[in-house]
């Protein structure tokens, strides 16, 4: 692949996208360099968009979040803007050089993910309908890659924009891959990401979500695992006004072995919703689900966490735990831990908890000198600093540890 | 040194009010160890918790000065500051922070409310040192979660251990011989023993005598359904001992 440190898709088009009425959307037009099966398919998911509508609280997986009425100021005028990506890494190109592959032409081409099971993919649809802005990361079979990808994500104000990222790591090979997403003013990023493990593949992925105080940011990730594929995920969510971020992992492989970890710092009115779908399709395979929200304000958490073993995925081992931590009266948590499960040597559990700083550890701490503010400040560091240790690389920890500990400090 | 007059408490329970310290005076002058004994529910753990300034327990009466300063009025870190110390009966499990820091915050806490110089790094690390080694605690704990996993004897080690770094007046001691066995009772008994000066004075709560073998108290109270019923010598311990609790729970009724 091309090295590319600033990324830019289509970028000859300027507002390729036809601003539309109110409560419809108009398909956009696209630049003419762009393949025929491009055009075909970005229509197709358009017209499934529109047999779906946006998602709505009627939907299991959307209980807790109401996408329309988050995205209603954006309605009919979805327009993609250039310049959003930049990316670091050797194996980085741009979505548009990398369309003539065909592995990347069969990734895009495949099924909407939950589409068929769930039917309440439409942002997925949606996200191809305005597919332009994007980047992909191959790297190749038995390449240990040490530097990290980064790809640096800034939307602009009053933007909508699809952006689609696919992330192909070979048999054996292993990388780091870091999204950094930020912003300016009012905007709804519609992100997709696929992400495939070959076997025995390792992938550490870590997602630093500051979108801006006005922000909509919708995601998608579809994280694909082969046999002993590993992949680490860990998301800290502390921007935006209203987040949905949705994960479907497949574990096809035999002894593949997912982990998801996420720490949500949200205060004000912020919305921020985690909605995680692990498909347990082969046996020995195992997953961890791993969150922990801090809630100030009138911020209100959601966890959805839903482990599903097919039959035959025996000897699976797949774990939740959502701990939600209130730092003020009016802040509210959602949890719903979810077992599908049709295989019956499986070891499965779920687990959350939401509450108050404890009283005991506080007078304790107290009781040694420590003033309220010291005390809760020790007790809630020991609460982020347990799921911030899984993201395993130091360098990232330190980097995110900094704006986390600067929340904190604001907070307590 | 230490002065109690009067201490009524209550406690908010779900079958409405209830008072559980009735009226209790004592005073402890300085370099003293007085011991309070009593049954279960007479209101030890109470006095310890309302001392140290614990929010569940509403004061109603009556007055508790250290060297002058009303503890009442302070806020439980500003006593410890002031120099109360409180071994706790059930040390608390504080995952995720590790005993070197919460040492060092602690120290530093009450370095700073004190008007003191804050260590720095080496100079906490030698103190945390030489505390270690005079009771024995190994130094791998240090990086431990505060009481997570430790076992009995561990915690009560701990409790003497922040005590022997925190340079208190005036320590209480709830029920710390509870759970413990004779090793680890003397462990403790020693570290105790160690920090006994002319300018400090202990109250040490205790349900059983055999603490008080090993910690010499001067004076023995005994507590009974909220209120002290008798004072004496160490010769009430071993009166206890013999007699038990039987004559003072019908005595307070």
């Amino acid at each position: 692949m091309v090295a590319d440190s600033n990324i830019k898709a289509f970028p000859a088009a300027k507002s390729p996208y036809v601003p539309c009425g109110e409560g419809t959307y108009t398909p956009c037009k696209l630049p003419k360099n762009v393949p025929d099966w491009v055009k075909s398919f970005r229509t197709q998911a358009f017209e499934r968009f529109l047999a779906q509508g946006l998602p709505t609280r009627k939907m299991e997986r959307f209980k807790y979040t109401d996408i329309a009425r988050a995205v209603k100021e954006y309605d009919g005028v979805l327009m993609a803007h250039e310049g959003i990506i930049a990316g670091e890494g050797a194996y980085v190109s741009s979505l548009e050089e990398a369309l003539e592959k065909d592995w990347v032409k069969q990734m895009l081409m495949q099924e909407t993910p939950g589409a068929a099971k769930y039917g309440d993919s439409s942002l997925w649809d949606l996200n191809t309908a305005y597919l332009r802005d994007g980047a992909v990361v191959d790297i190749p079979a038995g390449k240990s890659v040490d530097t990290p990808f980064v790809l640096n994500l800034e939307m602009p104000d009053d933007a909508y924009a699809s952006l689609r990222f696919i992330v192909r790591v070979g048999e054996g090979a292993s990388a780091t891959l870091v999204e950094n997403h930020k912003g300016q003013g009012e905007y709804w990023k519609n992100a997709v990401i696929q992400i495939v493990l070959g076997q025995n593949a390792r992938l550490n992925h870590v997602i630093n979500q500051q979108d801006s105080a006005g922000a909509v940011a919708t995601t998608y990730a579809h994280i694909h695992l082969e046999r002993d594929a590993h992949y680490n995920g860990f998301a800290l969510n502390m921007g935006g006004a209203v987040t949905r971020h949705q994960i479907q992992a497949d574990l096809a492989g035999a002894g593949a072995h997912a982990s998801f970890n996420g720490l949500n710092l949200l205060d004000a009115t912020q919305h921020g919703d985690t909605t995680i779908l692990v498909n347990h399709m082969a046996p020995h395979c195992q997953s961890n689900q791993f969150y922990r929200s801090l809630l100030d304000d009138k911020a209100h958490g959601v966890f959805q966490g839903k482990v599903h073993v097919f039959e035959g995925a025996q000897k699976t081992d797949g774990y939740q735990l959502s701990n939600a931590l209130i730092l003020s009266a009016d802040a509210e948590m959602d949890t719903k831990p979810e077992l599908e499960i049709y295989a019956d040597d499986v070891k499965c559990s779920h687990g959350a908890t939401t509450g108050q700083l404890d009283e005991e550890p506080l007078f304790y701490l107290r009781s040694r000198g420590l003033n309220e503010k010291q005390a809760r400040l020790l007790l809630v560091q020991a609460f982020v600093e347990e799921v911030v240790e899984k993201i395993g690389d130091e360098a990232l920890q330190d980097e995110l540890g900094k704006d986390i500990g600067q929340w904190l400090e604001k907070a307590l | 040194m230490i002065k109690i007059e009067n201490l009524k408490c209550k406690i908010e329970t779900d079958e409405g009010e209830k008072d559980i310290l009735k009226g209790i005076s004592l005073e402890i002058p300085a370099g003293e160890v007085h011991a309070i004994m009593g049954p279960n529910g007479s209101g030890k753990s109470t006095l310890s918790y309302v001392l140290a300034g614990r929010e569940d327990y509403e004061v109603t009466d009556g007055s508790v000065t250290l060297d002058g300063v009303d503890l009442l009025e302070l806020e439980p870190e500003e006593r410890a500051a002031a120099g109360l110390f409180l071994a706790f009966q059930y040390p608390v499990e504080i995952p995720g922070v590790n005993m070197s820091t919460f040492l060092k915050t602690s120290i530093n806490a009450v370095r700073k409310q004190r008007g003191e110089e804050e260590l720095d790094a080496l100079g906490m690390l030698k103190l945390i040192k030489s505390k270690c080694k005079e009771l024995g605690i190994n130094d791998e704990m240090m990086k431990r979660a505060v009481n997570v996993g430790f076992s009995g004897g561990e915690k009560k080690r701990n409790e003497v251990l922040q005590m022997a770094m925190l340079a208190p007046k005036f320590c209480v001691l709830d029920e710390t011989d509870s759970g413990l066995d004779i090793d680890a009772l003397k462990v403790v008994a020693d570290g105790v023993n160690a920090m006994r000066a002319p300018d400090r004075s202990f109250l040490v709560i205790t349900h059983y005598q055999r603490l008080l073998d090993y910690i010499k108290p001067d004076v023995v109270h005994v507590l009974a359904k909220g209120k002290i019923v008798k004072t004496g010598g160490p010769e009430l311990a071993k009166e206890l001992e013999d007699k038990g609790y039987a004559e003072f729970i019908g005595e307070a009724a």
